[in-house]
C-alpha cells in the first residue's frame, strides 16, 4: 500500500530549474518551489527524496529518480548536488586536543579547512564504509576510505577508527 | 573594543582562518555605493556556486543590500535596492546553505548565495531583517555594531563548547599561583621541606663513598689509626642516620602541609566557583552543560588540588634533584659524570613521546568505551522497550561485543607501558654498565685514577635518576592538564552576571504588584526578537492569563517579570519603577513561580516548602500544605512531612510535587505569582485539586498564568493572546469569546472541538 501511494504521489511530477535559481516541482496543476532532503543520506542517498516546499510540507516523495522524465532527472540532480553537498576530506594535516575542543586541520575536495569538534563528539562510521565528522557548526566532513589517505593522515585518524 | 568581541575575533582567528570582519575597504567601497548609508550587517558566504570555498560578502544597509564577489585583486560589488525584494528563501542541505533573494516573480533572483553551516546564523540575521521588512513590520536597526552581531554569529558555536581563552598557559598557572597567596607561610615550609628531601638525599652516596675512600680503604692500608677510622665511621653511620631522620621529618612535613594546603585552595576556588555561579544570569546557564558546570566545582578543582599539592612539587623539585645530581656527579669524575648525564635530555624525550602515544591510545579506548556507555544509557532507562520487543538478546550480544572491544584496547594500552618501562629501566642500567665498562679499567689502575669509594657514590647516585627523568618527562601533560581545569574554572569566575543592579538599587516596600510593560523589545541573540513591542499594564491583584500559540514569547513575558533578563527596547515597571532600578534579590522574594515540572529539592518535604522561608514556624508549614491540597498525601506518607522525597522529588508522583510546590509557593507569600502551565500534565481529578489549591494561592495576588488548556483561565481578570512576539488581543474571556474574528475564540472552539 505504502508504495501505491508513493507511486500516486510521483504520478505526473515534474521538475525543473528556474530563473530564479530554485527548484521548482509541478503535479497535477500545482507548483511550488522545493527543496530536497534525502531520506537516507547515509544508507541509501539516490532514492527516497522528499521535495519540500517553504513551509517544510511535503510536496512529494521521489522514490526513485528514475520513474521521473529526464528533465526532471537532470533538474534534481542538481539539487541534489547542493542539498547532499558535505566536504571531502581528502588529507589529514593535524589533530590537536585543546581545552574541551579537538581541532582539525584538513585538506578537502573544496579547498583547505580548519574545524573544531567537541572532545566527547566522536567520527561516525558510516552504513557503507567511510567516516563522517560534524563540527561544532554543523557542518559535515566526509572521508570515504580512511584506507587510500596518505601516510600522515591514516596516523593521525588511526584513534578514530576500527 | 569589549572583552567579548575581543574574544571572538581571537576565536575567529584561531579556529576558522576567515576574516574576523568585512574587510574595510571593501566596507568604504559599499557605504560610498549607498551614498553613506552604513553597513548595517554582514555575512560570509563562503561556498561558490559549484560548491567550492571562496569569499563573497553579502551587507545589509538601511535601503540596500550588496553582494561583493572577489574580482581579480579587488571586488566586484552588485547592490540591490531592498524595496525590490519580493521573498527571501533559504533553501538548508547537509552542509550547504542557499539564501535566494527575489524581486519580480519569473525574474532572475536578485541575489543567490550558498554558504556552509558555519556561516549560517550570520544570513539567518540577514534574512530575519529582510523577512520583517517583508511581512510590513520593517523596524530600523540603530547602533547595531555589525562587526560585533558577524563575529558573535561566527564564534558563538566554539565559544559555548569551549572553557573562556583566558590567555596563555604561564599567565594561566600564575593565576592559579596567586590563590597560594593566603596561605604563604604554608607554602614556604611546604616547599623548604621539600627541598630539605631533595638535596638531604644526595649525602647518604656520598658519606658512602668518603667513608671507603678516607675511612675504610686507609684503615686496611695501615695509614689510618683504626681507633680514629671507628670514630669517623660512627660518626658517618650516624650522620646518615640523622639524614634520613631530617629527610622523613621532612617529608611529613612537606606532604601534610602541601596536601592540606592544595585542599585549601581548591575549597576556596570551590566557594568562589558556586557563588560565582549563583550570581551569574540565566542566559550564562542555557549556553552551558549542567554536567559541565558540575565538572567544574567537583572534578576540576580536584585536579588543581593535586597539581597544587604535589604536581607543582615535584616539578620543581624534579629539576633540582636532577640538576643537583648532574652536578655532583661531574664534581665526583667529570668522564663518568658525562656518560650519565648526557643521555637525560633523550630519556625526557623518550619518556615524552611515549606519554603522546599512551594518549592516542588512551583517546581510542575512550572512543570504544563511549560505544559502550551508549548502550547502557540507551538499554537501562528503555528497559521497558527492551523487554516489550523481546531484544534482551540482541542487547546483551550488541554489549557484549562491545565490552569486548574496549578490552582489547586497554590491553593494548597495558602492552604499551609494561613493554616501555622495563625497556626505560633496562636505558638506565645500560647507562649504569657504560658507567662500569669505563670505570673498571681506571679502577685497576689504567688511566685516570679512580678511588672506589667515589665508584659506590657514582653508582648509588645513579639509582636515583629514575624518578625525576620520569616526572620531568610527563610534565608537559601534568601541566596541560592542570591548565585544562584551571581554563574551565576561571571562564565561569570570568563571566559577568548579564542582570546586574544599579549603584544604589530601590527597594519597594510593601510590593503592591502593578506590572507595566511599556513597548518591551526583547531578544536573546540582540538581533532576532521574541517580543515585538508588547505594552499592557496590570493592576495588583488582577489574574492575567497569557495564551496564545507556543513559540509566540509567553514565557520570555514571564521570564521578564521575574528580571531573569533585562529588556533590549522599552521598559518594564513594577509598581511604577523600572525593574532596572530595583534590588533583584529583594524584588525576587516577592515574586512566587508554579511551574509546568515543578523542581524539589533533594531533602524532606518540610525542607521543600519551606525553600524560600527556612525558618517559618510549622503551623504555617501545615497551614501552606492544606491550603494547597497537600497535607492529606503528606501525613499518609511514612515519615509525613520528614519524608525525604529524593532527587528532584521523585519518590512523589507529578500532582504530588505540584502541590508541594503550590504550598512552597503559599508560604514564600509572593506579590507577583507566575503561573507556567501548572496543571498541564497531571489527571483530571488531580488537575482539579490542584485547581482549587490555585484558587486559593492566586487570591489578593497579581498573577500571569500561561496555560493551553484555555478553560483553566476562564476565572482571568483578562486574557492576553500573545502570537510572534506580540500582543494580538486582550479582554476578558466573555469579550474575547464575543469576537466572531477572534483569534482566541479560535483557539477556544478548536479546544472544544478535539475535548
Amino acid at each position: 500500500m505504502e508504495s501505491t501511494l508513493i507511486r500516486r504521489s510521483i504520478n505526473a511530477l515534474t521538475l525543473e530549474w528556474r530563473a530564479d535559481g530554485s527548484l521548482w516541482a509541478m503535479r497535477e496543476g500545482e507548483e511550488r518551489a522545493v527543496s530536497v532532503r534525502r531520506c537516507f543520506p547515509w544508507s541509501e542517498p539516490t532514492r527516497h527524496l522528499s521535495l519540500r516546499d517553504e513551509d517544510e510540507e511535503e510536496f512529494a516523495l521521489v522514490r526513485d529518480p528514475a520513474e521521473l522524465d529526464a528533465r526532471s532527472r537532470a533538474a534534481l540532480e542538481m539539487a541534489l548536488a547542493v542539498a547532499g553537498f558535505v566536504f571531502e576530506v581528502t588529507r589529514v594535516l593535524e589533530i590537536e586536543e585543546e581545552v574541551e575542543i579537538r581541532r582539525w586541520r584538513v585538506e578537502t575536495k573544496q579547498g583547505p579547512r580548519t574545524f573544531q569538534t567537541r572532545l566527547d563528539d566522536w567520527p561516525r562510521l558510516l552504513p557503507h564504509g567511510g567516516l563522517l565528522i560534524r563540527d561544532l557548526a554543523g557542518d559535515l566532513y566526509h572521508l570515504a576510505k580512511t584506507e587510500d589517505l596518505d601516510k600522515q593522515s591514516r596516523e593521525l585518524l588511526w584513534a578514530f577508527v576500527d | 573594543m569589549s572583552t567579548l568581541q575581543h574574544l571572538d575575533d581571537h576565536i575567529i582567528a584561531r579556529y576558522t582562518a576567515q576574516p574576523a570582519r568585512l574587510p574595510p575597504e571593501l566596507r568604504r567601497q559599499i557605504e560610498s555605493a549607498w551614498q553613506g548609508a552604513p553597513v548595517q550587517l554582514y555575512a560570509l558566504a563562503d561556498l561558490d556556486q559549484s560548491l567550492r570555498l571562496t569569499e563573497t560578502w553579502v551587507a545589509l544597509g538601511p535601503r540596500h543590500l550588496a553582494v561583493a564577489r572577489r574580482a581579480g585583486e579587488g571586488w566586484e560589488i552588485r547592490s540591490v535596492e531592498r524595496r525590490l525584494i519580493q521573498a527571501v528563501r533559504e533553501a538548508p542541505g547537509l552542509s550547504a546553505n542557499t539564501l535566494t533573494i527575489l524581486g519580480t516573480p519569473d525574474e532572475p533572483a536578485l541575489a543567490l548565495v550558498r554558504y556552509t553551516h558555519r556561516q549560517r546564523r550570520a544570513f539567518e540575521n540577514i534574512r530575519f531583517v529582510l523577512e520583517e521588512q517583508l511581512e510590513g513590520s520593517a523596524r530600523e536597526i540603530p547602533g547595531m555594531d555589525a562587526d560585533r552581531v558577524y563575529a558573535e554569529s561566527i564564534a558563538r558555536p566554539i565559544r559555548e563548547a569551549q572553557a573562556l581563552i583566558s590567555g596563555r598557559q604561564t599567565a594561566v598557572i600564575r593565576r592559579l599561583l596567586g590563590y597560594l597567596k593566603p596561605y604563604r607561610r604554608q607554602l614556604t615550609l611546604g616547599m623548604t621541606a621539600a627541598t630539605v628531601i631533595t638535596l638531604v638525599s644526595l649525602i647518604p652516596p656520598y658519606l658512602a663513598g668518603y667513608l671507603i675512600d678516607r675511612v675504610v680503604r686507609p684503615a686496611q692500608a695501615g695509614t689510618l689509626p683504626l681507633s680514629r677510622a671507628i670514630t669517623i665511621a660512627w660518626l658517618a653511620v650516624m650522620a646518615m642516620a640523622l639524614v634520613y631522620l631530617v629527610k622523613q621529618a621532612a617529608a611529613y612535613v612537606r606532604l601534610r602541609l602541601m596536601a592540606i594546603l592544595g585542599e585549601w585552595v581548591a575549597r576556596d576556588l570551590r566557594d568562589e566557583l558556586y557563588e560565582h555561579i549563583q550570581r551569574l544570569s540565566l542566559a550564562f546557564f542555557s549556553r552551558k552543560r549542567t554536567g559541565s558546570l558540575i565538572t567544574r566545582v567537583s572534578a576540576d578543582t580536584d585536579r588543581l588540588w593535586e597539581f597544587l599539592a604535589f604536581g607543582i612539587v615535584d616539578v620543581s623539585l624534579s629539576l633540582v634533584m636532577l640538576a643537583g645530581l648532574g652536578t655532583v656527579l661531574l664534581t665526583l669524575d667529570w668522564r663518568l659524570g658525562l656518560v650519565m648525564t648526557l643521555p637525560v635530555p633523550a630519556l625526557c624525550w623518550v619518556i615524552y613521546r611515549h606519554g603522546e602515544n599512551i594518549s592516542r591510545l588512551f583517546i581510542r579506548a575512550w572512543r570504544k568505551w563511549s560505544r559502550v556507555t551508549d548502550v547502557l544509557s540507551d538499554t537501562i532507562p528503555g528497559i521497558r522497550v527492551v523487554k516489550a520487543f523481546n531484544q534482551e538478546q540482541r542487547e546483551i550480544g550488541r554489549f557484549g561485543e562491545r565490552n569486548e572491544d574496549v578490552t582489547a584496547e586497554f590491553n593494548r594500552i597495558h602492552a604499551s607501558w609494561t613493554t616501555f618501562w622495563p625497556l626505560l629501566v633496562l636505558a638506565v642500567h645500560a647507562m649504569t654498565i657504560t658507567v662500569w665498562v669505563f670505570a673498571v679499567p681506571r679502577l685497576l689502575g689504567s688511566g685516570a685514577h679512580l678511588p672506589v669509594g667515589t665508584f659506590v657514590s657514582f653508582l648509588l647516585y645513579t639509582t636515583m635518576f629514575l624518578a625525576p627523568i620520569d616526572v620531568i618527562g610527563q610534565m608537559a601533560r601534568t601541566i596541560n592538564r592542570a591548565t585544562t581545569s584551571a581554563h574551565r574554572v576561571f571562564e565561569v569566575l570570568d563571566t559577568e552576571p548579564e542582570v546586574r543592579d544599579v549603584a544604589e538599587p530601590v527597594r519597594l516596600e510593601p510590593v503592591h504588584g502593578r506590572v507595566t510593560f511599556d513597548h518591551v523589545v526583547f531578544g536573546y541573540d540582540g538581533v532576532r526578537q521574541v517580543l515585538r513591542g508588547v505594552s499592557f499594564d496590570a493592576a495588583p491583584g488582577e489574574l492575567i492569563g497569557l495564551v496564545g500559540p507556543s513559540g509566540g514569547g509567553k514565557t520570555t513575558i514571564v521570564n521578564l517579570i521575574a528580571r531573569f533578563y533585562d529588556v533590549t527596547g522599552g521598559t518594564i515597571r513594577i509598581d511604577g519603577v523600572d525593574i532596572r532600578r530595583l534590588d533583584t534579590g529583594h524584588f525576587r522574594r516577592q515574586i512566587g513561580m508554579v511551574l509546568q515540572d515543578p523542581y524539589l529539592f533533594h531533602g524532606t518535604v518540610l525542607e521543600n516548602i519551606r525553600y524560600g522561608l527556612p525558618d517559618a514556624p510549622l503551623g504555617q508549614v501545615i497551614a501552606a500544605a492544606q491550603a494547597a491540597n497537600a497535607h492529606d498525601f503528606i501525613t499518609k506518607l511514612q515519615h509525613g512531612y520528614d519524608t525525604v522525597v529524593g532527587e528532584r522529588g521523585h519518590t512523589l508522583s507529578g500532582g504530588e510535587r505540584q502541590r508541594v510546590s503550590i504550598a512552597r509557593a503559599i508560604l514564600h507569600n509572593p506579590r507577583i505569582l507566575i503561573l507556567d502551565e501548572a496543571t498541564s500534565s497531571v489527571d483530571t481529578e488531580t488537575e482539579r485539586e490542584i485547581q482549587q489549591a490555585l484558587e486559593r494561592l492566586v487570591a489578593g495576588r497579581t498573577v500571569f498564568a500561561i496555560a493551553h488548556r484555555l478553560s483553566t483561565l476562564r476565572k482571568a481578570s483578562r486574557l492576553f493572546v500573545i502570537e510572534e512576539g506580540r500582543l494580538a488581543e486582550h479582554g476578558t474571556h466573555a469579550e474575547l469569546l464575543s469576537r466572531p474574528e477572534g483569534k482566541y475564540r479560535r483557539l477556544y472552539e478548536l479546544q472544544l472541538q478535539l475535548a
